[in-house]
């Protein structure tokens, strides 16, 4: 298992970033993510690998007032 | 102060504390959507000074959320009836309108004088510079942003730099919001979250320290981050 956004998920061998942000359809065309309080920048999506136990952070990207 | 319009805030502030708030001098920079629900809060809370910087007039666009803007003042600046509403709202307080954009050359100018600054900006990029300047200034800063259903809050004390984990290296994008629009209700939920962070840090009440709440109305969800201490972002803001 791993954490996302503070809740517990379900975690497979040979998951990316990329893969984990398809799977729960985060859909904002600009995120952050934070693995383990790493951030991740986003042309490191595809290879970034997530390893059981790990604690990923997604935020989208807001900045209305 | 026993003022009765303040009744009802006893006894969740003590009338020590109610005293205190009508000393403290805050400033918001951005007059807009979180803006104007920020000066109604804190004005009716008793807070003494109240500067609203914001170089902008009202368009009808704005009316889907502007607590300030009205058909009749459509094309008035912003601030001005910022001014005007709490005249009418509560007259003890005393508002300093400033039409003008923040920027890094006028900014410690602007926030000169206050105990806390309020993040009601609509770009990234100011926020950077309002950060650098409340660092500088050695005063907390509360910040708040929207998109669409969903709001985001984090109380920043001074060189936490909190905005640099938040935004990463995303210090250009334009925020999703020009995708999702911004609704009435996600700019009155973030506000009034940041109204209770600004009433907390003013009566020095703590706060939870580098704590970022998002806050999401479409699935009725609130989520709270520990921001880490240490960051591999590149970003570091703009001096």
């Amino acid at each position: 298992m791993i954490t996302v956004n503070t809740e517990e998920s379900p975690w497979h061998e040979g998951m990316t970033v990329r893969a984990l942000l398809d799977e729960k359809v985060f859909t904002f065309r600009h995120i952050i993510v934070r693995v383990n309080g790493e951030y991740v920048a986003e042309e490191e999506y595809d290879r970034h690998a997530i390893n059981d136990g790990d604690d990923v952070m997604v935020l989208h990207l807001m900045a209305g007032g | 102060m026993e003022l009765e319009r303040y009744l009802r805030n006893q006894n969740a502030i003590s009338p020590q504390e109610q005293a205190l708030l009508a000393q403290k001098r805050v400033v918001i920079i951005g007059c807009g959507g979180l803006g104007g629900y920020l000066l109604e809060q804190l004005g009716r809370l008793g807070v003494g000074f109240i500067r609203v910087v914001d170089p902008d007039l009202f368009e009808e666009s704005n009316l889907n959320r502007q607590l300030l803007s009205s058909t009749p003042n459509l094309g008035k600046p912003k601030v001005l009836a910022a001014k005007h509403r709490m005249l009418a709202v509560n007259p003890l307080v005393e508002v300093d309108a400033i039409q003008v954009r923040m920027t890094a050359e006028n900014a410690s100018d602007l926030l000169a004088g206050c105990d806390l600054v309020l993040d009601a900006l609509d770009n990234i990029p100011d926020r950077f510079i309002l950060q650098q300047a409340a660092k500088t200034a050695q005063i907390p800063l509360a910040h708040g942003a929207v998109a669409g259903w969903q709001g985001q809050v984090c109380p920043i004390l001074p060189g936490q730099d909190l905005l640099n984990l938040i935004y990463g290296d995303c210090q250009e994008y334009s925020g999703e919001e020009h995708e999702t629009g911004t609704l009435a209700f996600t700019v009155g939920l973030t506000a009034s979250l940041m109204a209770a962070i600004s009433l907390q840090t003013l009566l020095n009440k703590g706060i939870p320290e580098r704590k970022l709440l998002l806050l999401d109305a479409q699935k009725l969800e609130f989520t709270k981050f520990s921001l880490p201490v240490s960051s591999s972002t590149q970003w570091v803001g703009r001096d």
